[in-house]
C-alpha cells in the first residue's frame, strides 16, 4: 500500500477518537474509593475535626493534597505531545519548602538528643507501606487517563502521576495518623510519595507507550 | 515557528481544524503536506539504515500515529510543535523498534527538505503484512478505500453492510493496524 493510498484511507475515516478528558471522572472516583477502603479498613482517628483546627496537623492533609493537585496538573498537561511541565512543577518547589519549614520548629523546641526518636515515630513502617498501597487506584486511574494521551515524555509524566497518587495517599492517610510531629511526616510522607513517583518514573516508558 | 499561508507552506493549522470539523478533503491535504516533511526527516536520518522502502515504513507509522492522536492537539495552539512532537517520538521509536538508536533534534523537522514520494512506487512493505493479520473484512474496506478509491458509501454496496459499519470497521481497522505495528516491530 503506497503512502498515499494510506492517507486516502485516514481521510476517509471520520470516526473521532474520545476527547482526553473522557476517561477523567475515573480519578475523583478512584479516589473516593480509596477513601472509602481507608476508612473502613484503618478507620479515621479519634477527634478528627479538633485536630483538623491545629494549623500543623492540619498542613499534615493539606500538603500532600497540594502535591497531588499539582502533580497532577502536570502529568495531564505532559498527555499532549510536546508539552512541557511548566509552572506547576516549579510550585512543587513552594511546597517543599513549607514543609522543610515546618520541620524547624520541632527542631528548635526539642533538644537534639530526641531527634532520632521524633524522627522515627512509632508507625514508620505502617505509613511506608499504606501510602504505596492507598496510591495503586489513584495511580491505575490516571494512567487509563494518560494512555488516551500521546505523552512525548513517558518517564516524566509517570513521575508526575505517581506523585499525585503518592500525594492523594499520603493526604488520605493523614486523616488515619496520629504522628503529628513535622519531623516524622514531613520526612516519612514525603518519602512514601517519592517512592510512587520513583516507580511511576520508572514504569512510565512501558505503561504509557503508544 | 512558521506556521504563515504561503504557496510553499500550506496553513497546517487551518487545515486541521477545518478536518477536526469533518472536512476530509482538508484532512487529505494536511496529511499529503505532512508526509513529506517527515519522509525527508526520516530518509535523511535513516536512508543508509533501513533504505528507502524501511524509510516509507516509518513514515506511514508517523501518519497513522498523527491520525489516531489527532484529539491531543488543542485547536488554539500553533499546530507544528504539537506535530513535530509526534513526528519525532515516533520515527526515534519506529527506529529504536528495528535496532537503531538516532538522535534527532526536532529542529529537524523545520529544516530538512521535505521529500516527495519519489517516481519509482515507494511502496511500503510492513503495511501490507500488517494488512494480512487485519480481518478480511477490515483489510477489504481499508484496500477498498486506500487503493481503489471507493467511498465508504461503494464499500457498503458492495460488501452488503450499512455505510455506519463500514466507517467503525475502518476505523477499527486503522486502529489495529497501528497496535499490530506496535506489536510486530518489537
Amino acid at each position: 500500500m503506497r503512502t498515499d493510498d494510506l492517507i486516502a484511507a485516514l481521510a476517509a475515516d471520520a470516526t473521532p477518537e474520545p476527547a482526553l478528558a473522557a476517561r477523567a471522572w475515573l480519578v475523583p472516583a478512584a479516589v473516593a474509593l480509596t477513601a472509602a477502603l481507608m476508612v473502613v479498613t484503618l478507620g479515621l482517628r479519634a477527634g478528627l475535626g479538633a485536630a483538623l483546627a491545629d494549623p500543623l496537623i492540619a498542613a499534615k492533609t493539606v500538603l500532600p493534597a497540594l502535591v497531588a493537585l499539582g502533580a497532577g496538573w502536570v502529568a495531564l498537561r505532559l498527555a499532549r505531545p510536546g508539552a512541557r511541565a511548566g509552572w506547576p512543577a516549579r510550585a512543587h518547589w513552594r511546597v517543599q519548602g513549607v514543609a522543610d519549614g515546618l520541620v524547624a520548629a520541632p527542631l528548635a523546641g526539642n533538644p537534639a538528643a530526641d531527634w532520632p526518636a521524633l524522627l522515627l515515630g512509632d508507625t514508620l513502617v505502617a505509613c511506608l507501606v499504606t501510602v504505596p498501597v492507598l496510591s495503586a487506584l489513584p495511580f491505575a486511574a490516571g494512567l487509563a487517563v494518560l494512555r488516551r494521551g500521546a505523552t512525548t515524555r513517558p518517564a516524566l509524566a509517570g513521575a508526575a502521576l505517581g506523585l499525585a497518587s503518592g500525594g492523594m495517599a499520603a493526604a488520605l492517610y493523614s486523616l488515619h495518623c496520629t504522628e503529628d510531629n513535622p519531623l516524622f511526616y514531613v520526612t516519612w510522607y514525603g518519602t512514601g510519595i517519592a517512592i510512587v513517583g520513583l516507580a511511576g518514573w520508572l514504569a512510565g516508558p512501558r505503561l504509557l507507550r503508544w | 515557528m512558521r506556521d504563515t499561508t504561503g504557496s510553499a507552506a500550506p496553513d497546517l493549522s487551518a487545515l486541521l481544524r477545518a478536518a477536526n470539523a469533518g472536512d476530509a478533503a482538508a484532512y487529505a491535504a494536511f496529511l499529503r503536506a505532512v508526509a513529506p516533511v517527515v519522509r525527508g526527516v526520516v530518509r535523511a536520518r535513516g536512508r543508509s539504515a533501513i533504505g528507502e522502502a524501511g524509510c516509507e515504513d516509518v513514515v506511514q507509522e508517523v501518519l497513522l500515529a498523527i491520525h489516531l492522536k489527532r484529539h491531543t492537539w488543542r485547536d488554539d495552539e500553533p499546530v507544528r510543535p504539537w506535530l513535530y512532537a509526534i513526528a519525532r517520538y515516533k520515527v526515534v521509536d519506529a527506529f529504536r523498534a528495528r535496532g537503531r538508536r538516532i538522535d534527532l533534534p526536532v529542529e529537524d523537522f523545520a529544516e530538512v527538505l521535505p521529500a516527495p514520494a519519489g517516481p519509482d512506487p515507494t511502496e511500503a512493505r510492513d503495511v501490507e503484512k500488517m494488512m494480512a493479520m487485519l480481518e478480511p473484512r477490515s483489510a477489504d474496506i481499508l484496500r477498498g478505500i486506500g487503493l481503489k478509491g471507493e467511498t465508504a458509501a461503494e464499500v457498503a454496496t458492495r460488501l452488503d453492510m450499512t455505510e455506519g459499519a463500514v466507517r467503525v470497521a475502518l476505523h477499527r481497522g486503522l486502529k489495529q493496524l497501528a497496535a499490530l505495528r506496535k506489536r510486530h516491530v518489537e
